[in-house]
């Protein structure tokens, strides 16, 4: 069972005639979603969210969960009970007891509690009849007895007790998230890209998500792409880092030397080392005029795995600084037996992968 | 008294139940280019919906995905690309993708669905390709979330990587060649298009990328 973080707001359980509640647990939901975009709103009036990842980005669970008191204090300006244990049905619970169960700890917290935790009031008057108090006296009750002895429902609310179930049948409102969705939808903005280059929404939208996607990743997580001149697709085509000061701009000059259309969906900015080889093994080259010393037959990682060459062509050689040997590079695309198309790059007798058609 | 005044006369409850706000059919689509227009039904991406891209590995499965979003950044939509570590630049713009509009995350490492998940907050089409199959969990939280953004998420897979949840809309590659002569010229796929079951499946032929590095019809 997953480890979840709790909010349990007391004064959204109910909905209020006038529409705040939903738009309130829409505000909080969008705010918890900073903290870790996989928060959901299982009711109103309860949240939760992953453990783990955020305790990993903010250094440690009750780091997590001062920040998360912090956002519900900003954005509803009132104090959320918050609590920690593995599996929804038991992280409710301790949030609405104020808890942090501690890790590996839930089973012992589960069978702990009062029957009545389970949600249903026959239940718990039947189970004190029967002498059954804490959800765990529950659980130890044979599958077959409570099969006998109470309806099929209960059989669900039993493998929930055993810890075989983390979630209550009914805990989740079904209807919230398209109810969330068409209030969004009534409060987005008109989406007009603006006229003459001026930033409409949408663009605001994607710095936002982009910004946020940055403290989340890190400064160089998010990038553009910038187009340049060049001969090689690694070269007339980069990543750069989303907010980098000065994004190269788009140069359409017509290179010399540069390959054609199609150009690999896949481009590897650093080439990775292959083997190729033509017949008896040995190690396909370029030489110095530009011709093959044999046609290539098997492909292969420097890690293993060797593949038939079916098609080759070129080499395209491309003397970059012709003054200089060592910068004499050329170009192959073949065609695998897998049906895969590679373009393949070679300097100085080494061979490497530099694209991929996929 | 009223916390806020009413500015309108009430709408009765049981009507105000089933009033929404002004949309056009055409916005709750996101607009393909062709060839695709003439073979998704409804001419569009509808928005909130997932789509599956699946091919073998090398048989144009992250060209298809790339070729969707090319009518959609040219009428200014924004797009992501998550978990393409080296995506091929040149071969987007010659799709004709609309790169200003672009947004990567190249190597989201452990947490791509975190950065899927921000960038429905943000941007209408997401690609995304898995490194690893998606544990349900995070593939349901993902598909509620782009049904309630409204957005579209595209998850490019692998048999290996095949997305656990069903989808509203997949392309599945059945078939790959390329024409080559003294270069590789072009590739031929077949695609089969199926929407939700009830949805009737049709297999077409599409030239991705064409000679000029683009999409067209067969």
């Amino acid at each position: 069972m997953e480890r979840l973080i709790g909010v349990w707001v007391e004064s959204l359980r109910v909905e209020a005639l006038d529409g705040s509640t939903l738009r309130e647990s829409l505000a909080l939901l969008d705010a918890l979603g900073v903290v870790c975009p996989f928060t959901e709103l299982i009711h109103l009036g309860f949240y939760a969210l992953p453990a783990r990842g955020p305790s990993r980005f903010f250094g440690g669970e009750s780091r997590v969960l001062e920040v998360v008191a912090t956002v519900v204090r900003d954005v509803l300006g009132r104090e959320a009970s918050l609590g920690v244990a593995d599996g929804l049905v038991w992280c409710e619970l301790a949030a609405r007891e104020g808890v942090v169960v501690a890790p590996g700890a839930t089973d012992e917290y589960r069978r702990s509690r009062p029957l009545a935790a389970l949600g249903r009031r026959d239940l718990a008057t039947t189970g004190r009849r029967l002498g059954l108090r804490t959800v765990g006296d529950f659980a130890d009750l044979a599958r077959a007895r409570v099969n006998e002895r109470f309806s099929g429902s209960v059989l669900v609310l039993h493998r929930v007790a055993r810890g075989e179930l983390d979630e209550l049948p009914g805990q989740r409102d079904a209807r919230l998230g398209a109810r969330l969705g068409r209030l969004r939808e009534a409060n987005r903005p008109d989406e007009q890209r603006g006229f003459f280059g001026q930033r409409g929404a949408a663009d605001d939208r994607a710095h936002a998500a982009a910004l946020r996607l940055r403290q989340r990743l890190g400064a160089d997580g998010v990038a553009v792409a910038a187009l340049r001149g060049g001969r090689l697709p690694q070269d007339r085509a980069a990543l750069v880092p989303w907010g980098s000061p000065a994004a190269p701009s788009e140069d359409d000059a017509p290179w010399p030397g540069q390959l054609r259309a199609p150009s690999p969906a896949t481009v590897f900015t650093r080439g990775v080392a292959v083997e190729l080889l033509g017949a008896a093994n040995v190690t396909v080259r370029v030489d110095a005029r530009g011709t093959l010393n044999t046609p290539p037959t098997t492909f292969a990682f420097a890690s293993g795995g060797a593949r038939g060459v079916t098609w080759y062509a070129g080499p395209w050689p491309l003397v970059e600084r012709w003054w200089a040997i060592s910068r004499r590079r050329a170009h192959l695309q073949v065609l695998l037996d897998t049906g895969e198309a590679l373009l393949l790059a070679t300097e100085s007798g080494r061979w490497s992968l530099a694209g991929v058609y996929d | 008294m009223f916390a806020s005044p009413p500015i309108r006369p009430p709408v009765p409850p049981e009507l105000a139940a089933t009033l929404r706000p002004v949309s056009f059919a055409t916005n709750r689509r996101i607009a393909l280019d062709e060839p695709w227009r003439g073979l998704v039904p409804g001419e569009g991406l509808r928005r909130g919906s997932t789509v599956a891209v699946q091919a073998p590995s090398g048989a144009g499965g992250l060209s298809l995905a790339l070729s969707l979003l090319a009518g959609a950044s040219s009428r200014g939509h924004w797009a992501a690309v998550v978990g393409v570590d080296d995506p091929g630049v040149l071969a987007m713009a010659d799709l004709g993708v609309d790169l200003r509009r672009v947004l990567f995350v190249p190597r989201p490492r452990g947490a791509w669905a975190e950065s899927v998940a921000d960038l429905l907050d943000g941007v209408d089409l997401v690609v995304v390709r898995p490194p690893s199959r998606a544990a349900m969990g995070s593939a349901r939280v993902l598909t509620d979330r782009v049904r309630e953004r409204g957005a579209v998420l595209l998850v490019v897979s692998e048999s290996a990587t095949i997305w656990p949840l069903p989808v509203d809309l997949s392309f599945t590659v059945t078939h790959a060649q390329w024409s080559a002569s003294s270069r590789l010229e072009d590739r031929t796929l077949r695609v089969r298009i199926e929407g939700r079951a009830g949805v009737r499946s049709a297999e077409h032929t599409v030239v991705l990328p064409d000679r000029r590095g683009r999409a067209a019809g067969g």
